[in-house]
């Protein structure tokens, strides 16, 4: 058997991983995870001040991560981004897109204010655009894949978040759009739907407190996922050969919250 | 089924023509509302964009408060692969519709009727994802969550909503929507992708009708039998 595919190696040693968002929450989970299975990591983070910091502790823990300053809504940090990653490592193998804006608390459809939904727009949709079109010739020649982050939202709607809703919905439906586009290339694209404990997670719980309640209650599992221990091996697994025959796939990692798929 | 239902039906093009007469034909009272989409412009508030507000502002003034808002949002004239975009198609393409299909909700919300429904009209891509039409598909998409939040929002006030997913071919341009059907090896079961005066009008009607009060949300595929997952 390929030792790649054995469960519990470093799944992706030699590879190269972009992950927007990298420095707090979910992208750090994801990074530390991937960054444990052997990736080099380049940490895409809005602001360095937070983002060196997360970088230099995962280097300390013996992982190969470094940061490069990248605000997701411009698309010149974009590509400056995937050719830092380029020209540091030689290669790219995976990006994740998981950052987005923050979503606020509840709002009504007749409330929505236009700043709220250029700046959902922008870091969830235009930023996955952009970023695609930048990662694209690099993922090709490595035979890559891109993961992009969606929510069950997305799915089944949300009557407390339209917005966050509509992004996440529409990134799920451009995965798979993706995945069609760029399956010849050898590329793979596919959606995580995550719930985890995240300071964005402690935002929205202040802004909704029977949040964290609701989302308990109709959770089998019975808990909120961790971004490393839940949701960064669910990134490593679409990262790694283990799911080479997958593309435009959604996996949800929430604990069963979610089960309309 | 629903004679003297007052429609305002928003947007333009063959499809929309067609559904205009077929409503016509069943006795709604329509009012379209053409939006002005010079600039691809993504204003989802009164007084942006592309006139939405206005424009159903002034549709309202001549049938009264609607029972039933129908949108069509726009769709790209042929594929374009995602890598070979520009920017500003990709925002036609994907942002544009996404915040038509938003402005509308929220313009017409003050003029509903007691009980009305909203209805968006979008091309079964929505849930197959298409090459060539990934920021079309995308943004149908998010309207679909759309339409699901806004019969969460507002369903306690008993306003409704749905969706109505057709067949491409119908969606989109002529050429270009039967290279965006989602499955290439399996062509509509009951051989036609169907037509909007006769297929998809009738449906719009029924889904005004008091017999289809309890659903919302929901997505009526009307493709002929294409998508039939789940």
């Amino acid at each position: 058997m390929n030792p790649g595919l054995v469960p519990g190696g470093r799944l992706l040693e030699g590879r190269v991983v972009l992950v927007t968002g990298g420095a707090s929450g979910l992208g750090l989970g994801m990074a530390t995870a991937m960054a444990a299975h052997g990736a080099a990591v380049v940490l895409a983070c809005r602001r360095s001040e937070t983002g060196e910091p997360a970088a230099a502790g995962l280097r300390e823990a013996g992982h190969d991560v470094r940061c490069v300053r990248c605000d997701v809504t411009s698309a010149d940090d974009l590509r400056t981004a995937v050719d830092a990653t380029v020209t540091a490592h030689g290669r790219l193998d995976c990006m994740v897109h998981n950052a987005i804006a923050p979503t606020g608390g509840p709002t009504r459809i007749q409330d929505v204010a236009q700043d709220h939904w250029d700046a959902m727009v922008a870091t969830a949709i235009r930023a996955t655009f952009e970023g695609a079109r930048a990662a694209h010739p690099h993922l090709r020649e490595a035979g890559g894949s891109m993961i992009l982050m969606t929510s069950s939202a997305g799915m089944e709607g949300s009557a407390s978040l339209p917005v966050y809703a509509m992004v996440k919905a529409a990134q799920r439906t451009l995965a798979k759009g993706l995945a069609a586009e760029w399956g010849a290339d050898g590329i793979r694209v596919n959606c995580i739907a995550p719930v985890a404990d995240t300071p964005a997670m402690e935002r929205a719980y202040d802004e909704n407190p029977v949040l964290q309640e609701r989302l308990l209650e109709r959770t089998p599992l019975g808990r909120i996922g961790d971004p490393l221990g839940d949701v960064g091996p669910a990134a490593v697994f679409l990262a790694s050969d283990m799911a080479r025959f997958m593309t435009g796939q959604t996996l949800c990692v929430d604990g069963g919250g979610f089960l309309g798929l | 089924m629903a004679d003297g239902t007052r429609t305002l039906l928003v947007g333009d093009g063959p499809l929309v023509d067609g559904l205009h007469d077929g409503l016509v034909d069943r006795g709604h009272v329509v009012a379209q509302v053409v939006p002005v989409r010079t600039d691809g412009g993504t204003g989802i508030e009164a007084g942006t964009g592309t006139g939405i507000s206005t424009g159903i502002g002034a549709g309202v003034s001549l049938i009264g408060r609607p029972d039933l808002v129908v949108h069509v949002p726009p769709v790209p004239a042929s594929p374009v692969p995602l890598v070979d975009q520009t920017t500003q198609r990709w925002v036609e393409a994907c942002e544009a519709p996404m915040a038509e299909a938003f402005a509308v909700a929220r313009a017409c919300r003050p003029h509903l009727s007691d009980r009305a429904r909203l209805v968006w009209v979008v091309p079964t891509v929505a849930m197959g994802g298409a090459a060539g039409f990934v920021g079309s598909a995308a943004a149908s998409e998010g309207i679909r969550a759309l339409a699901k939040s806004a019969a969460r929002q507002w369903g306690p006030e008993g306003l409704t909503t749905a969706v109505l997913a057709v067949a491409p071919e119908l969606a989109f341009p002529s050429d270009a929507g039967a290279g965006a059907r989602i499955s290439a090896t399996a062509g509509p079961a009951l051989g036609r992708p169907g037509d909007a005066f006769g297929d998809i009008a009738p449906l719009l009607d029924l889904l005004a009708d008091p017999a289809a009060r309890f659903m919302t949300g929901a997505t009526l595929v009307a493709d002929g039998g294409v998508w039939m997952a789940p």
